[in-house]
């Protein structure tokens, strides 16, 4: 009897065995950090691909933030690879960190067939090594100057005259009279980060490392950058918010009059119904006084990655390759689905052909087709380099940009001069 | 003889026997972890990629301004919150004990609850309670309290109080326990003796309950002094990762992000960690040397 059981569950737990060694090379498991953006993406990929591949089962992940899949593929990586899904999901600007610290972690992609100069070639810069490129770029941070057109009415001013290229000495302008007629900030600040200054910097094609990798914040586009987030405090246009959720009510319930962020905040300016018909979307103001800037700029964006020792690597690479880098027609409706579905703008070039592109937005004063817009200014965006230092760069920067709030640093030399030395306390030689 | 010396050998098998599951995940958890991080402090390990530097990650230690002042930041607090705590919670003690009679356990329960709430769901809720245009700002211009919003969030010294306030919320009731415990220690006839003699509630205080309570303050202090030492949630989450310009900045925040966040530095992340281990066990070795004193 005893023998007979041990029998059976031994024959039990070989065809358990055998079962999930099957089902996991069927299988391609993602991580990725928010259901109603890159998550719901992820899963309309996964719906075009098992439409040809009805056997493969795409496992989308969702984790809280980025900073939770990034903390656990650390974990993962640390325990030799241990626990790792196929696919992850990073922000452009973590990524270079990983690639530094953990060489050959990713696959390459170019030697896998892709074609990179279907992308928007700011995306490809950080996922570069040498010869070898390791991720599909995911959604473009195209940035644009958000403006309550109600607020703008009541201060006597007409929405549809500031619906064009400005510069920052417009924007300062135009904050002070919206100040002085309603009270109102015109731009949500968020002090918990320093995102807005890298965002100015980068639309004047301005870096923070040189090509070797070292820090350079002496340039005239961090310094002019500086002046502008000065020049905006001074005149109280900034209403100071720390953290997310506090940024997000401080526009969506009108304490401030509009904000700078990217078209994927889009979605989040939805989730406030009442202010349909409110909204405008000016193109990124230009930074006064400095050769080659653009009114454009790029916020956040991210990217997939494959894990080069993933047990379903060839998988994991089909799937990628066959829906996010395809001119397939289905491929490239699925990159419509997702733009009108939640505000995710892909960056491979071929896919901006769609209709959901051209189309007018009712949520938008005057139903302002504001997709053709962000698709328009993200041609324009100056690459930028992040390198692995670029979290370290923010820790001590966010600090010198708040001491310039307060009033302790006066000039942006002064800031330039603190961060520098927080940069070199934080960073490992 | 030898049948006594067999037994004898048998109970030291089954004694090591008995607690050999928990030597074993000690080793596996503690005592290795302890001795491979000495290993660590030498290296410079980030990622995957790994080197020897010596004594390079406490050179850099002794320049890197941050840690010492995320290390000033727990001797502020700990020389700020501790007081205010320990006195808070001795007071509502008293009062619970000998002040009030009815709701005594309602009270009680009240005051109690906070410590045993999560730590990162306080955090958060004490964030939106005090953001600019948040709860509290908005009840005091509302009474006419302030007239400009109170950066509670946003200002260096602010943040600092906020992160006073909330610990002081969370921990004053854990502690009271212990007040009350020590209080119901105390003889009564003390206190019918005092009466006699004609002595106030006030003087009653000071002169018996006071004294008597010293052990009580003693463990209460070294307890709380431990945990300032070893601060983490609230700064990472009340206050955005120890903002605004790294004033609520703690030693074991700023461990945290070297070696999670901001670096992937694992060597100088534990190089740090040995050296608030060192203060905390001076800090533990005066504090027991107190504590004994007072037993004798």
């Amino acid at each position: 009897m005893k023998k007979i059981l041990t029998a059976l569950l031994a024959l039990a737990m070989l065809v358990g065995v055998a079962g999930l060694a099957t089902a996991q090379a069927k299988k391609v498991t993602v991580w990725c950090w928010d259901p109603n953006f890159n998550g719901y993406s992820m899963k309309e990929a996964a719906k075009v691909y098992n439409a040809a591949h009805p056997d493969v089962t795409i496992e989308v992940v969702d984790f809280p933030n980025s900073d939770g899949v990034a903390g656990k593929v650390q974990a993962g990586l640390q325990a030799g690879g241990a626990g790792l899904p196929d696919i992850a999901l990073f922000q452009d600007f973590q990524i270079e960190q990983f690639i530094t610290s953990y060489p050959g972690v990713f696959a390459d992609l170019k030697a896998a067939g892709v074609d990179y100069s279907q992308f928007a070639s700011y995306k490809v810069g950080p996922m570069t090594e040498g010869g070898k490129v390791y991720g599909i770029p995911f959604d473009t941070g195209s940035t644009g100057l958000y403006l309550r057109a109600d607020y703008l009415k009541q201060a006597g001013l007409n929405p549809d005259s500031y619906l064009k290229n400005l510069t920052w000495k417009d924007i300062v302008a135009l904050g002070k009279i919206v100040k002085a007629k309603i009270n109102k900030p015109l731009i949500a600040y968020d002090t918990s980060g320093w995102e807005f200054l890298r965002m100015i910097v980068q639309s004047a094609g301005g870096q923070f490392f040189k090509p070797d990798g070292s820090l350079d914040l002496n340039t005239p586009a961090t310094k002019a950058g500086i002046q502008v987030l000065k020049d905006l405090n001074d005149a109280g246009i900034l209403g100071m918010t720390e953290g997310w959720g506090n940024w997000v009510s401080a526009f969506n319930n009108g304490d401030s009059a509009g904000l700078v962020s990217a078209i994927w905040i889009i979605g989040t300016l939805k989730s406030q119904p009442t202010n349909a018909g409110k909204w405008i979307v000016l193109p990124t103001p230009l930074l006064n006084g400095v050769a080659g800037a653009q009114n454009a700029s790029n916020w956040g964006g991210s990217s997939w990655y494959v894990f080069d020792k993933s047990k379903n690597k060839a998988g994991a690479i089909d799937f990628l390759k066959s829906t996010w880098a395809s001119k397939d027609p289905a491929a490239l409706g699925f990159y419509n689905t997702i733009l009108k579905g939640a505000g995710a703008m892909g960056t491979y070039l071929p896919s901006r052909s769609g209709s959901n592109y051209v189309a007018k937005d009712d949520f938008f004063y005057k139903s302002q087709a504001v997709y053709a817009d962000f698709a328009k200014w993200m041609e324009k965006v100056p690459a930028l380099r992040y390198t692995a230092n670029y979290t370290v760069l923010g820790s001590a920067l966010t600090p010198a940009l708040s001491k310039l709030f307060k009033g302790e640093l006066k000039t942006p030399e002064e800031v330039i001069a603190d961060a520098q030395t927080g940069y070199k306390q934080a960073v490992s030689q | 003889m030898s049948q006594k010396g067999n037994f004898a050998k048998y109970l030291n098998r089954m004694g090591w026997l008995f607690i050999a599951p928990a030597l074993t995940l000690f080793t596996v958890f503690m005592l290795y972890p302890i001795v491979s991080s000495l290993y660590l402090v030498t290296r410079k390990w980030k990622g995957s990629t790994d080197s020897f530097i010596g004594l390079g990650n406490f050179v850099r230690m002794a320049n890197d301004s941050v840690f010492w002042h995320a290390l000033g930041t727990n001797f502020f607090l700990m020389v700020v919150q501790i007081p205010i705590m320990v006195v808070l919670a001795m007071v509502l003690a008293v009062v619970l004990d000998q002040g009030i009679r009815r709701f005594r356990g309602a009270f009680r329960l009240m005051i109690f609850l906070p410590c045993i709430t999560s730590l990162v769901a306080y955090s958060v809720l004490f964030r939106i309670l005090l953001q600019t245009n948040g709860l509290a700002n908005n009840l005091m211009i509302g009474s006419g309290l302030i007239s400009q919003p109170i950066a509670w969030l946003n200002d260096p010294f602010w943040a600092n109080m906020t992160v006073i306030v909330a610990m002081t919320w969370r921990w004053t009731g854990y502690n009271m326990i212990f007040f009350l415990v020590g209080l119901q220690s105390i003889d009564r006839e003390i206190y019918e003796a005092a009466e006699v003699d004609g002595a106030g509630k006030l003087y009653q205080f000071f002169r018996i309950t006071l004294p008597l309570l010293v052990p009580v303050i003693l463990f209460s202090v070294v307890t709380s002094t431990s945990g300032t030492l070893q601060l983490f949630d609230e700064p990472n989450v009340l206050t955005n990762g120890g903002g605004p310009a790294n004033a609520t900045m703690t030693a074991a925040l700023y461990i945290y992000r070297q070696a999670f966040v901001i670096n992937t530095d694992f060597g100088y992340a534990t190089a740090m960690s040995y050296v608030v281990v060192v203060i905390a066990a001076i800090f533990a070795w005066v504090q027991i040397r107190l504590l004994g004193g007072e037993r004798k």
